[in-house]
């Protein structure tokens, strides 16, 4: 239980370490999303809820940088560890496969957490008050979305063998998913292929409810969505279990 | 009980067999010498120890197998890797500390300090590990392998760009471990560490054992082993009839192979029957290096 507090400590530590890039940069950029878009926009109701839009919006961004900074915790820790030789270190120490992958997800769910949390407060601070209607709902989807985001992202560092592999994920399939699931506006708001494609996007679900905690508007099915999260984190971790397990692309 | 049990260990790449039917047990306490060329398995048989290689056979350190009770037998181990390894985001002294952590140790500060003191890395200390030169790299690693005190240290090629001085008070240290009881496996490339440190010696070739033996018995065999004798002549001139014994002439020094003492006699005898003089005259005996390399290359 030691070792593994111990490799969570560090996943804080190293993400603390680099504060700008890991905390203020997303913060700096969902803070020029509200200015930009929810701002300039304030004057639009969304049509299903008769909600203004930047109550709309300020959930979306929360979860967009929840999952760009889980994900990317994950993925950049084990690359990096691959690359500097230190996951060695790990991989000799007493800790079973199970701790060694749960230490790598947690930290990757903290700083998911604590970036969420700071660009919410600097949001609502910028561009008026969100306060949430359900907190527990809200921080089910904000745990699953963290949980599934982070899985996802230690998943990824371990069977990278690049940076640029990394980097190319996240630019051409994470953001556009995480774009398409409704962070700026409903899927209402999608026709044709496009609206398909944002229903069989996972994220949508999260954000959705996500942000259904905070408003009283939700694109999908509420109780639907809160299955499939928890579907997919259970997934998407037991996946990872077993790849860490194996020492796909981390053991020699 | 063993520090160290190898049996039938067994290892494939693919098609490349890395280690085959590695058998060999350490005693507690010892200082073993794993000699190998590059590529002979040496690597893979320690990374199959550490638990990181997924192997045939069986291994077991301090009696706890390393599949079965892979957490009992980590605990017991501490491993320097040969390949430089480091977080770049710790300094000296977060990398030792979350390192006890990751072993489970708390309290550990004195053992820490004498650890940080011995491999002279007290100047370095809150320096971020991507700071240090190689040596000072390679110094932290044989840290972190010692923080939880293991009785069994194994050691990967550990003085690779570490100058001499240093090179020499690391040996200090892990000798004096090893006069506390803790079992050293320790395979260099100097030859003459081995010779100098260990007692016992596994010779590892195309992932077999080629040769296992104490250093006593294995310095023994050297006898079996010809002899070089170096003479170098005033004139630069010696007689036809020692051409049999010549391998190497360089200027006026003649290299000879000598399968027996007595063949000194006779050469040094036909040099004085020539009216040869000798300038210099030295005898090399076989060393480590020698039977080594009489045994990888048969």
């Amino acid at each position: 239980m030691q070792s593994f507090i111990h490799l969570v400590k560090r996943e804080v530590y190293r993400f603390m370490s680099i504060w700008i890039q890991t905390i203020i940069a997303p913060v700096s950029t969902s803070i020029l999303y509200q200015v930009i878009f929810g701002s300039q926009l304030s004057s639009l109701v969304v049509k299903s809820s008769h909600v203004q839009y930047s109550a709309f919006l300020i959930p979306g961004l929360v979860m967009l940088q929840v999952i760009r900074n889980a994900f990317g915790n994950g993925s950049s820790s084990l690359i990096q560890s691959k690359y500097s030789g230190s996951i060695i270190f790990v991989l000799m120490a007493p800790i079973s496969p199970f701790a060694m992958f749960s230490g790598y997800v947690i930290g990757s769910v903290i700083r998911g957490l604590v970036v969420g949390v700071a660009v919410f407060f600097s949001i609502c601070w910028f561009g008026g008050g969100c306060i949430p209607r359900d907190i527990w709902i809200a921080l089910y989807f904000l745990f699953c979305g963290a949980a599934i985001a982070g899985g996802l992202g230690v998943i990824c560092g371990m069977l990278a063998d690049k940076f640029e592999q990394l980097n190319g994920l996240e630019s051409f399939l994470l953001i556009p998913l995480i774009y398409l699931a409704g962070v700026f506006f409903s899927p209402h708001n999608f026709s044709g292929i496009w609206r398909v494609l944002a229903y069989m996007d996972p994220f949508l679900y999260i954000i959705d409810g996500f942000r259904y905690g905070f408003i009283p508007h939700a694109s999908t099915n509420i109780y639907f969505g809160a299955c499939f999260v928890l579907f997919l984190a259970v997934v998407v971790n037991t996946t990872g279990y077993l790849l860490f397990k194996k020492g796909i692309r981390i053991k020699h | 009980m063993y520090a160290l049990e190898i049996a039938n260990v067994s290892k494939n790449y693919g098609d490349f067999q890395a280690l085959d039917q590695i058998d060999f047990v350490v005693e507690e306490g010892s200082f073993v010498g794993l000699l190998g060329v590059n590529g002979a398995g040496k690597t893979t048989l320690i990374s199959s120890i550490a638990g990181i290689n997924k192997f045939r056979g069986k291994i077991k350190v301090m009696g706890y197998d390393v599949i079965r009770d892979v957490v009992k037998a980590k605990r017991c181990l501490g491993v320097v890797p040969q390949e430089l390894a480091y977080d770049p985001f710790l300094t000296v002294y977060q990398t030792l500390k979350f390192q006890s952590g990751l072993y489970g140790v708390k309290n550990n500060q004195s053992w820490l300090d004498e650890v940080i003191n011995r491999l002279y890395l007290r100047d370095k200390v809150n320096s971020t590990t991507r700071n240090l030169s190689g040596g000072m790299k390679r110094r932290l690693m044989v840290a972190q392998a010692l923080v939880h005190k293991p009785p069994v240290i194994i050691l990967d090629e550990p003085t690779a760009g570490v100058d001499v001085e240093l090179r020499k008070s690391l040996w200090e240290f892990i000798v004096e471990l090893n006069k506390d009881g803790h079992t050293i496996l320790l395979t260099t490339h100097y030859l003459e560490e081995v010779e100098k440190l260990c007692n016992k010696i596994i010779m590892i070739h195309k992932g077999k054992i080629i040769a296992q033996s104490s250093k006593a018995d294995l310095i023994n065999q050297a006898g079996n082993l010809p002899t070089m004798v170096e003479i170098e002549t005033i004139n630069g001139e010696i007689t036809d009839e020692l051409s049999n014994w010549l391998v190497f002439r360089e200027g006026n020094l003649f290299t000879f192979k000598l399968d027996s003492s007595d063949q000194l006699l006779s050469i040094l005898s036909l040099l004085k029957l020539a009216n040869i003089k000798i300038e210099n005259i030295s005898i090399k005996h076989p060393s480590l290096e020698d039977i080594f390399i009489n045994y990888v290359h048969g």
